[in-house]
């Protein structure tokens, strides 16, 4: 299962994909990931992503520990973290992005990602270009298409094309171990939310935030239910 | 009446040893010898190319145009032997086959790609293609491969390029020679190194004067050649092959086995590459050290029957490896060991060796050949050596280590461990770390070393203890934790003589005194006993079955899956060593359907995939 994880963080391309918010990484057995957007009023705001391996250490350190799989080098941990620090700091050299964190613990395999942003635009765009930097200024399709989209009323989320091209390539074999993992998408507000489309998606009481929590497994079957449109109430006027 | 028994006794030779064994040089130093071709006949070409192994023979023999055919189709006689060799010393490398031919038509449409040359040997046909050699006397066939060494064309190139006054052919700076690493999309891997044209060796003016590379080019095909001629020479002019030439391998092709294997390590040893400092630098100690190694020869002949495949090896030494061998291995049997094996283990091993006496009769017989060598550096060594066979406590160290171990695999557990969760706050949908119990699959391994002193590795452990938190002691055992890819814990039992690592809590905490009645039965226990120094188990269904797929290619996966269905036991036991010899027998019982030719096939790919 972890092959494709790990074959994939070997070339530049796929080196993208351990940073991102895709959902690659649902091709990954029990793993845990987490998207937090914050969207303030003016439009700006605070993306968290967090990637959790760590009900899968063992599985991990071991081909961690070998030199190659399937005639491919898999990188350190050393050269994992030195990849991930080097997206961060082509991600702080965008415009309208500032307060880059990153924090990777390599022993319990966690690893967590912040900015904050001074627009939705400005987070994607900042985001696909620190991926060209470090993918040695090469682009793809995949990079073009905006997953996130906010017009200072409405929220829409879909998922990132370039993880659906490879969530092609898991084996049948592969697929049950996905059931075990979950990806959670958590968007909040300053102002209520009136409405979700997502059947199934969560509002807090104060209904600043909503949560979609799906299973890896389930949504390899079906990219959509990531998909999310969500509609704020209108902004007051001063 | 003399002359009759003469003449019943050549045809008696003659059956016992076809053509195609006569046909192998002496030259060859590891021979596989198939004495049954049946099992070949009931596979096609293409059934038998999807077996990795057959992919190399594959891209030198067969092309498209063997599509469909059969190997008994290729016009080869199968109550002739198949011999495949492989021999290589400092000047060259050989290899190839040999075997029976039955209809010169059909064997070429197969070797399609052979021209042939001018033999100068009696009812002898010689061919050639780009890389091989193909030899047909009578009905007996020699494919052959033989190719000087780099070392040898550069020393005879070397040699002509100076004797003709000629300046160093490659006239490049360090700094151009140093390979840059670069990383690439897929991998890291060495760029070329591009010369400038400066650098190449020079086009001469004279368009008859060779330069450098056109010279070696010429030397590699002339050695080529004159290797080849003197092989030949000896095979049909002087009638010299390895039948003649080894009375052990010659003798060992009587056997009524499918296959036999021959291997002269002592001839391996001189052409070993990590040897080349002794050969250089030490020559007398390397020529004492080839002495040692005379007559070291493995011998092995393979039975295929309904519903086994037995392989029988005799390891030959000389008088001298004989007897540090034999004193080696003369040693009893720790039945603590048998305590620690549970009856259901899917893979086990034990070796069971003499380490002091190992030492004693290793330093009697080395001691003396190092010592003669006059060499500062060897000098200071040996001092050193005398220095602390005098002053060390040998008796602590081998009773410490005193060289017997066993080894269990006992399948996939879960084990438990620790893993980070994220709790949400279900009214503001924050969230935090919060460490919860997990459970992963896991090898369980265990590990075991037979000691006299259990008090050694526990002042080791004591002392460790102090020194981080992750070591944690307990009545019956020693844990690690998060010792095993930084998630399991290890543990370690000193017991009954033996310390045992291990990753398996059960043993640990419930039978740290090993497993009672659940450990092997006493039948198996009475034949580890009774065996040699070496003995294993191997439940095919046990291991295979949760073999990691994840970790190889598709092509690996494929072949680890078709043995997978399979259900087999493999055991290795080995006889007691004398100074001469020591034998051993690897025997795979199996249940299916298919024969037994088809098993080893998948057996010898499986080998061939995590060989390479």
């Amino acid at each position: 299962m972890l092959r494709y994880y790990f074959c994939f963080i070997n070339s530049a391309m796929n080196k993208v994909f351990l940073f991102c918010l895709s959902l690659l990484l649902l091709l990954s057995s029990c793993i845990e990931l987490i998207d937090d957007i914050t969207i303030h009023n003016d439009g700006s705001g605070t993306f968290k992503y967090t990637m959790n391996l760590s009900s899968s250490k063992i599985k991990v350190n071991s081909i961690l520990a070998l030199d190659s799989i399937n005639g491919k080098k898999v990188l350190s941990k050393a050269e994992i973290k030195s990849k991930i620090n080097l997206f961060a700091s082509h991600l702080k050299t965008q415009t309208g992005i500032s307060n880059v964190s990153v924090s990777i613990n390599d022993l319990e395999l966690i690893v967590k990602f912040s900015c904050d942003f001074t627009s939705v635009s400005t987070l994607q765009n900042g985001l696909k270009n620190a991926l060209i930097a470090i993918n040695n200024n090469k682009n793809t399709e995949d990079l073009n298409q905006n997953w996130l989209s906010y017009d200072g009323e409405v929220l829409k989320r879909n998922i990132p094309l370039f993880s659906i091209t490879l969530s092609d390539h898991v084996k049948e074999l592969d697929i049950d171990l996905l059931k075990t993992g979950n990806y959670t998408s958590i968007n909040r507000f300053d102002r209520p939310i009136v409405k979700v489309e997502k059947v199934g998606a969560k509002i807090n009481p104060s209904r600043t935030a909503c949560m979609l929590k799906v299973n890896t497994y389930d949504l390899h079957k079906n990219y959509s239910l990531i998909d999310n449109c969500i509609y704020l109430s209108p902004k007051k006027n001063k | 009446m003399k002359k009759l028994m003469f003449f019943l006794l050549l045809v008696n030779f003659s059956n016992v040893k076809s053509q195609s064994e006569l046909l192998i040089p002496k030259e060859a130093i590891t021979v596989f010898s198939i004495n049954n071709l049946n099992l070949l006949q009931k596979i096609s070409v293409d059934e038998l190319i999807q077996y990795e192994f057959m992919e190399e023979v594959h891209q030198e023999l067969f092309d498209g145009s063997t599509s469909e055919k059969t190997l008994k189709d290729a016009g080869i006689d199968f109550n002739q032997r198949l011999n495949v060799f492989y021999g290589k010393n400092n000047d060259y490398e050989l290899s190839g086959f040999t075997f029976g031919v039955s209809d010169l038509t059909n064997l070429f449409e197969v070797f399609d790609d052979f021209e042939e040359l001018q033999s100068k040997y009696d009812n002898t046909k010689l061919y050639g293609s780009f890389f091989n050699n193909l030899i047909i006397k009578n009905n007996a066939a020699l494919l052959i491969r033989f190719e000087p060494s780099n070392e040898l064309v550069n020393r005879q190139t070397d040699s002509i390029w100076y004797s003709r006054g000629n300046l160093p052919p490659f006239d490049f700076n360090e700094e151009a020679f140093n390979e840059e690493v670069f990383e690439t999309e897929d991998s890291t891997y060495l760029e070329p190194i591009i010369y400038n044209q400066e650098e190449l060796p020079i086009e001469i003016d004279d368009p008859n004067e060779k330069n450098y590379n056109e010279l070696r080019d010429s030397v590699q095909i002339t050695l080529q050649e004159a290797l080849l001629t003197n092989l030949l020479d000896a095979l049909f002019i002087d009638n010299l092959n390895l039948v003649k030439s080894d009375a052990r391998f010659s003798e060992q092709l009587t056997h009524p086995c499918e296959a036999t294997f021959y291997f002269d390590n002592s001839r391996s040893f001189k052409t070993a590459n990590g040897l080349w400092y002794f050969q250089t630098i030490m020559p007398s100690i390397y020529k004492d050290l080839q002495e040692l190694y005379t007559g070291n020869i493995i011998l092995g002949d393979l039975f295929l029957n309904d519903k086994s495949i037995d392989f029988k090896v005799k390891t030959y030494y000389g008088e001298k490896l004989g007897d540090i061998y034999s004193e080696m291995n003369d040693a009893k049997f720790d039945k603590n060991v048998t305590k620690y094996i549970h009856k259901g283990n899917s893979a086990f091993f034990t070796y069971n060796v003499n380490m002091k006496k190992a030492y004693e009769k290793a330093y009697q017989t080395i001691m003396p050949i190092i010592s003669a060598e006059k060499n500062a550096d060897v000098a200071m060594n040996v001092l050193m050596l005398e220095l602390l066979n005098e002053f060390v406590d040998k008796d602590a160290v081998f009773d410490t280590y005193k060289g017997s171990m066993f080894a269990t695999f006992n399948g996939i557990k879960k084990i438990n461990t620790k893993k980070i969760e994220f709790i949400y706050d279900e009214i503001t949908f924050e969230y935090e770390e919060q460490e919860t119990e997990a459970v992963e699959d896991m090898p369980v391994f265990t590990l075991g070393f037979s000691m006299g002193r259990e008090d050694i590795p526990e002042i080791i452990l004591r002392n460790l203890g102090k020194l981080t938190s992750k070591f944690e002691k307990h009545d019956d055992y020693w844990v690690l934790n998060n010792a095993i890819l930084e998630a399991a814990p290890l543990y370690m039992i000193s017991k009954n003589n033996l310390f045992i690592f291990t990753n398996d809590v059960d043993l640990a905490v419930n039978h740290s005194d090993g497993y009672g009645t659940n450990s092997l039965p006493k039948k198996v226990v009475r034949k580890l006993k009774r065996g040699g120094f070496m003995n294993g188990y191997l439940d095919i269904a046990g291991t295979l079955n949760r073999f990691p797929s994840d970790l190889l290619n598709n092509q690996q996966s494929e072949m680890i899956n078709s043995l997978k269905g399979k259900s087999g036991k493999m055991y290795l036991s080995s006889s007691k060593t004398t100074n001469k010899l020591t034998a051993f027998d690897l025997k795979y019982e199996f249940n299916g359907t298919e024969y037994s030719g088809q098993h080893l096939l998948d057996l010898i790919n499986t080998v061939y995939i995590f060989s390479k």
